[in-house]
This record gives structure tokens, sequence and C-alpha cells, in this order.
């Protein structure tokens, strides 16, 4: 069972895609329209409708014949965009940091390649409705930790069970590239023991050797399963072997320059598809990186750049990057602040991104990096029904969402926080 | 390649080394950290042409801010430029005060005295050191003033220091002369140290740490009283002068109780870290029982729960944008908060709590509009002007007006606009960040590849 898993990465939204649909069969359209429609692929249209049926994209354009069945829905003074993705976040696997009760996002032990992460997402985290009236109606979610964390699930922001929501449910291996940074944490309560440089590098050079020969035996793991039959089964290598054969993506969390040319080189010498993800110091390496046509997945942005570097480092590292050519994405890195995906894509844009590609780098191109470009990522007409609609540009704060809409299912606007702002702004006041 | 980079990079570490070394390294006579030039002081400046957001008296177009003494001496639409001033080209920029943050730890070289749960005797201004180059960061994010305070390990964690960002002068002089003197409380989960896995200090519970501080004010006024005993016995030794007559003996000076004497009195505003309604409420009590004001609560995620009784209280709200769950007690918190409480009449800000979200606050702030529907300008008096008054330095900073000190932020765009960024701060009209002469990545890339620096004055 295991062993074939992989070879299904199928989109198993498929399933419920005619979510919302009627008894006959025929689901209701619904048709925004008077609006400005922001393809992302394609020049905006401007007083355009758009027609959601079958959870799929119907329809789009400035001369969009409105079917008679059709829910309206006025988009006068409005943009449509695709639904933002968030390429990195662990939404579904925690709920409030502090309480390990609710903690799936890290496993014990360095190989953890046979982690689904899907196995562990909770479809009614309190933080998903949250994120969803943002914008944000897909997600790459993945576990930490350890050398190799187990395998991100790429999911859509609704569904019952972990399985409706999966997009691609085994959608990218996360490698953590070693590090010889600090170790330990002596903050406050803390006291974590200090390791000299020295220390730091043996035990980086350790951990970078066992990984190549965890990926080496994979590979050769993977090699005799094709040739032969009946061979005992080790589940670790099993669920390699997609990504040593190169067929399916592996992250790698890199930060530092050492760490992504790191990461580089044993990309090349294991022939592995990867994409580099956090990537601080990525305008250090961007011209390889472009010429490699290597992804990158940049952010959070919400952190501080170290004492001798520029003050504007990691706002403009984006910037840099995509100026060279390199495909970029944006990840929150968090949970419960997954809705502010849009955010850091503002920052780079203060600090040279250009806005379009800012745009692009949270809707089709994590889209692309994990081969689903030609369901998402866009208005286009045969594609998933994952749009909202807006008063106004997402990464401006000040804009506020309407609408939402994940495989064509609206989505209403009640969530934790709405509820307890609706509660307590309706608390009475004392005469 | 690496030795280069690192040649190169290490123009940017000075500062880190010159704040361990015992003396001053050798350092052009005019120069700050990152050698930077230290701005003079006293000149006459005038920002031409700029949109203006004053925080006290809505959007000025193109106007101008005449800069006299540090001081704002006019700002209109129609104000006279005297002849000498430094003209500033506002043309396409946007001014808004300098931004006030209310809750910070930068510039502490510690800030929990984490032993006891009541110290506070101990002082941030005490350890107060310019720390590296995350002050001169915060400036380049627009913000000017800092509300530096203890941690939150203790319930009176000890004595804040309220400093504007003048990188580059010596530590003593950040500090903002005349703003009221302050200190931290601290409720909840931090306090009870659940974190810890065997907690040993009392209090353990949110009934201990109501105790915990009923004890210190009745210790408090105790020792005021005992005081106040001795000033009148003391006063009418003076009065008689008798020969024979033996002085009063005062009572030993205790500076943990010196200071929350001041509390008593009103002369030390208190910022208390809170998260839960109900243990709001419970500072609320003491405080009335003890009769003093709570300045602020800090971080207050509930404080929308219980925002008729903040206002009644006239007590403050400083506050998160939009941090929630990462502990249980922040479980319901909303990003409403902010213009909930306002809405129901508390004075409310945004602050950073982090060096980090520092450099950003004005983006902050854009969220209590997105949540809750604050208007733009309750918004930017959130990182303004409220904080101001919740320091008490209202009459000094937080809105652009005549007689006030010129502590600006110049953005290329409007502050809550995604594109925009800070272009230059001023604090008592001294450009202490400029971004055309800032060490910035493009600047570092530039130099790399051999190239000289060309800047916007080179090009004019």
């Amino acid at each position: 069972m295991i062993q074939r898993m992989w070879q299904a990465p199928v989109i198993a939204a498929l399933a419920i895609l005619a979510g919302g649909s009627e008894a006959d069969g025929q689901a209701r359209a619904v048709v925004i329209r008077n609006a400005t429609l922001v393809p992302v692929t394609a020049p905006r249209i401007e007083r355009g409708t758009i027609i959601l049926r079958n959870g799929r994209i119907e329809a789009l354009g400035m001369n969009v014949a409105v079917p008679s069945d059709a829910t309206i829905v006025d988009g006068t003074g409005l943009f449509v965009y695709p639904g933002l993705i968030d390429a990195g976040t662990n939404l579904g696997l925690t709920e409030i940091g502090s309480v390990p009760g609710g903690e799936d996002t890290r496993e014990i032990g360095d190989f953890n390649p046979q982690n689904v992460v899907l196995t562990a997402v909770n479809p009614h985290s309190e933080l998903i409705p949250v994120t969803r009236v943002d914008g944000v109606t897909t997600a790459i979610t993945s576990a930490e930790g350890g050398l190799v964390s187990g395998a991100a699930a790429l999911i859509d922001l609704v569904g019952w069970t972990p399985a409706e929501m999966a997009v691609v449910p085994r959608a990218a291996m996360v490698v953590n590239f070693p590090s010889a940074g600090p170790q330990g944490f002596g903050g406050f309560g803390g006291g974590g023991q200090q390791r000299s440089a020295a220390d730091r590098r043996e035990a980086m050079n350790r951990q970078v050797r066992q990984l190549y020969q965890f990926f080496e035996d994979a590979r050769a793991y993977a090699d005799v399963h094709a040739r032969t039959t009946g061979l005992k089964a080790d589940h670790k290598f099993e669920a390699l072997i997609p990504f040593v054969r190169g067929e399916l993506p592996v992250i790698v969390d890199a930060a530092s320059a050492d760490q992504i040319r790191g990461a580089i080189a044993f990309a090349d010498s294991l022939k592995l598809k990867i994409i580099i993800r956090g990537a601080r110091d990525g305008w250090q390496v961007a011209d390889t990186l472009a010429a490699r046509k290597i992804p990158v997945i940049v952010g959070p942005l919400t952190q501080a750049p170290g004492n001798d570097e520029p003050y504007d480092l990691v706002y403009a590292n984006p910037g840099v990057l995509a100026g060279a050519g390199v495909q970029l994405a944006f990840q929150s890195s968090d949970a419960s602040n997954s809705r502010t995906l849009p955010y850091h894509a503002a920052l780079a844009t203060a600090y040279g991104l250009n806005p379009d590609e800012a745009l692009r780098a949270v809707t089709i191109n994590p889209a692309r990096m994990f081969g689903v470009a030609d369901k998402y990522g866009s208005l286009e007409v045969g594609k998933v029904a994952n749009v909202f609609v807006a008063t106004g540009d997402p990464l401006d704060v000040r804009t506020h969402v309407r609408h939402v809409y994940i495989r064509g299912e609206s989505i209403p606007f009640t969530d934790r926080h709405t509820m307890l702002y609706e509660k307590f702004r309706a608390r009475p006041k004392k005469p | 390649m690496r030795v280069f980079l690192q040649t190169t990079l290490a123009a940017f570490a000075s500062i880190s080394v010159a704040a361990q070394a015992p003396t001053p390294p050798a350092q052009p006579a005019n120069t700050g950290p990152l050698g930077l030039p230290i701005p003079p002081a006293g000149t006459l400046v005038a920002i031409t042409n700029a949109t203006i957001l004053t925080a006290s008296h809505g959007t000025i177009e193109r106007g101008t801010i005449l800069i006299r003494d540090g001081k704002i001496a006019a700002v209109g639409a129609d104000v006279q430029i005297p002849p000498g001033a430094k003209i500033i080209d506002g043309n396409g920029k946007y001014v808004t005060p300098g931004i006030i943050d209310a809750h910070s730890h930068s510039a502490a070289e510690a800030i929990n005295e984490g032993t006891e749960s009541i110290t506070a005797q101990v002082r941030i201004e005490d350890v107060l050191r310019q720390d590296g180059t995350s002050l001169y960061r915060q400036l380049a994010g627009g913000t000017t003033t800092l509300n530096i305070l203890h941690g939150s390990a203790n319930t009176i964690g000890g004595q804040n220091a309220v400093v504007k960002l003048r990188y580059g002068l010596p530590v003593d002089s950040m500090l903002f002369a005349g703003a009221p003197p302050g200190i931290k409380f601290a409720l909840g989960e931090n306090v009870r140290q659940t974190t810890r896995p065997s907690p040993t200090r009392y209090p353990r519970t949110r009934m201990g740490v109501e105790d915990v501080l009923r004890d210190a004010f009745t210790r408090a006024r105790e020792y005021q009283a005992e005081w106040k005993k001795y000033d009148v016995a003391k006063a009418a030794f003076d009065k008689a002068k008798q020969r024979g007559a033996v002085a009063p003996i005062p009572p030993n000076r205790d500076l943990q109780l010196d200071a929350l004497v001041e509390v008593l009195e009103g002369k030390r505003l208190v910022h208390c870290h809170s998260y839960r309604a109900d243990e709001i409420l419970m500072m609320l009590r003491v405080a009335k029982d003890f009769g003093f004001r709570v300045a602020t609560f800090q971080h207050v995620l509930e404080g929308y729960k219980v925002a008729d009784e903040l206002a009644a209280a006239g007590s403050g709200g400083s506050t998160f944008a939009d941090n929630w769950a990462y502990k249980l007690e922040a479980w319901d918190a909303i990003p409403h908060n902010a213009a909930l409480m306002a809405e129901r009449g508390v004075v409310v800000s945004i602050n950073s709590d982090s060096d980090e979200r520092a450099r950003r606050l004005y983006q902050e702030a854009a969220k209590a509009m997105k949540y809750g529907g604050a208007s733009e300008e309750t918004a930017l008096r959130m990182i303004t002007l409220n904080a101001a008054m919740q320091l008490g330095i209202d009459k000094r900073v937080g809105s652009i007006d005549v007689g006030k000190d010129a502590d600006l932020a110049i953005f290329n765009g409007h502050p809550f606009a995604p594109a925009s960024r800070v272009e230059m701060t001023l604090i008592d009209g001294r450009v202490f960040f400029d971004r055309a002469t800032a060490p910035t990545l493009e600047w570092l890339i530039q130099r790399m590849k051999g190239r000289p620096r060309v800047t916007s004055e080179d090009a004019q």
C-alpha cells in the first residue's frame, strides 16, 4: 500500500470538485459581474465577468453570457484575483503554539521521509477559516525538524477530511540543509548550550555526509527495486523513490549562502529537483539560482538582518532574486498568521520587487513549482475556482476581502475572530 | 569570493565591536556607528511640497513644515521659507509624525530580573546601551521614540526608560528628557511561569498574582505613611529648633517601595502586560483600591472584552496588530481588538514588542483599518499621538503641530500603501536616517561589483 501511494499524486481534490452541486448533478453557477478581473497570467480585464461552476472557472471575459440559473455577485468597484498560495506553513499541524498536545509539527529523529504531513492535518483547525477569508486559499503545509522532515502536502483550505483538502497529498519532500550556525538557545528560561565554531562545523559536516548517504541509499534502493521483485520493503527509502528519481520536488530549507550552495551541490550530486526555501542570503547566489532554474521560496520577511548586514537586506532580497530571473514564491512560515502572506510580498515591493512579480509569487509561481499550474494560480477557463473578490490590491493591508470561493464553494466569513468580534461588539454598554 | 564578501561586510560591523570595546575606536570626529555622519543640531530646515499626515488635524496636501531649533515652527500649505533654510524636497513624499513604539525591549542590556516577583527597584536606565544596528534599523522604519520596558517575568518588573533614537550620540542623550517615569507590571502566564517544567516561585496562579500586588502596595502604603510621619516630625523639629531636642530618625530607605509610592502618588505610570479579560479587571480593581491609575495595559489581547471598563478607568490599551494563538492566553486574541477598543473610547496604540516589528509599525497600524474598520487617521494615531498620550509626552511629540519636537518620518508613498518605505527620519529636526546615504543592500552589491555610489544629491 505504502509503496504505491506516491504514484497517485493526482489531484485528490477532483473527487469533491462537484462541491455545492445540486440534486440534479448540475451545479448552480456563481457569476461575479462588472468587476476588474486580475488573471495574473494575462492582462487585467476591466468590467469583466467570471463564471464559476462545478468547482471550475467556466468562463471569464468582458462579454460573457450570464447563465439564467446563476447566483449573481455584483463586482462593481471590486477586483477578482486567483486564490493566494502560501508556499510554506504548518497550517493544520498546530493550534495553540504553547500547548504541546496540539503540536504535530516536529517528529523525533533525523530521517522521516515516510511521514506524510497530510495525515496530521486537522481540517477543523480554527486557524483555517481565519486564513482563507483573507484570500489565502491554498497552502504547502509541512513539518519541520530533523534533516528530512517528511512529505509536505499541497492543500486547499476547504474540505471535511484531510483527503478532501489535498490537492497533492505528497507534493514535496522537506529537507533541512545542515548549518554551522549557532546552535542552542539561551533566552529567557532557556540556557541551551553554546558550541564552538569548530564543533558546529564538524557537526554540520557529519550531518551533510549523513544526508548524502541517506539519499544515495534510497537511490540504490529505488534502482534495485525497479529491477527486482520480492525485495524486502524499507518504508523510509520507499517514500523517497519519486524524489530521488527527480519526479517530485524536494524543498530544501536553506537560509545562508553556504547552505544554499551546499543544497545545490547536493541536488547536483543526487540529481534531485529542488526548491530552495527561506533563502535569506539568496541575493548572494541569485545568478547561480537563476542560471540553474532553481525556484526559490522566500520568507518570512518579518526577520531582522544580522548585525553586520544592510538594514534592508531581508526586504530587498526577493527583488534581487527576481531581478536575476529566479522564479520566486513566498511563504509565511507560520500557521496562525499564514493570512499575512501578501504582506511579506508587499514588504518586498517597497524594496525593489516588481508588484506584478510579487503577485505572481503568491499565485502562479508556487502553482508551477508544485506542478499544478494547469489547475491553480491564475484566472483561466478550466482552472479550479479558487477565487477571491477584494476592494483592491491584496498586497495593500487596507484592502478588504469581500468574497472567497474555494473549488467554487462560497466560503463563509464567520471564523473564531469574527465571532468574538461580533459577540463583544454587541456587549451592552453599562448605563 | 567569501573572503571578499567578508571584507565588504566588515564595513558594517563597526558598531558591534564598538559597543564592546573599553575605549571608542578611532573614528572621524563627526561620525557615529556605521560610519554615518552625526547630524548637526539647530539647523533651520524646511520640508516642502509634501503630503503631511498630521495625526492631529488631518492631511495637508502640498504642504511645508518649517523646523527651527529642532521644533516645528510652522506647518501648512502657505508657509514662508526663510532664507538659509536647508530644503528637503517633499514632492511626492508623505510626512508623518515620528513613530512612537509604546512597548520595546531594545537598547537594554537585560530586561528580566527574574528572581523575585516584585523587582520595582531595577531600572532600564542603568542598563541602557546602543545595541548594535538594531536601533538604526528601527529608525529606518520611521520609529523615533521607544518606551523601553522590562520583560514580563515578574509581577512588577522594574522602571522603564523612554528614549529617542538619537542614534550615534552617547547613550545618556537618548533619554527623553521630561518624559514621566514609568514601571512595568505583568500578569498571566509569564509571571506564573507556566512554561517552566517545575516552577518554584510564588505566584503560580492568577490568584497569587493579585495577592502579590496587594501585598506590595500594602507595604508601599505603610512605607509611605512612615515617611509622612517622619516628614511631619522633621518639619516640627526644624521649626521648633529647640536646644537639646532629638531629631527624628528617618525610616530606612527602600528603593523598591520608593518606586511603588511614586505609583501611589500618580508620579509613575504603570504599564501592565496583560492578556485575559479577567486579569485586566483584577488589575483595575487593585489599582482602584489603592487609588492609582493604570496608564496602559500592554498587549491587552482581550481588551476588547472589557473595553468599557478600560475606558472608564482612563487606561490606555497598547496592543499587537494581529498576533494570536501562540499560547493559551492568546487564544481569544482577535485582530479587531485595536479598532474595537478605540470604538468604545479607549486610547489605543499599536506596539512592536520586537526589534524586528518596530521597523514596520506603519504597516501594522493599517491593520486597524482592515480589521474593525478604523479610519486612516485613527490608525495613524495608534502609532503616533495615542502612544504619546499613553506615555504622557503628547505635548512634545506624536503629531505635526507647531511647537512640538520635529520628530518626523518621510515616506516615498502613503505609509499604509504596500510599496511604501521610509526615505528619511528626523528627530529634533536632525536627519538620523537618510536612505540616500544609508548602507543598503543595493549599495553593498554595487560595492562588491566595484562601483562607486551615486546618491540623489550627486544626481542633482
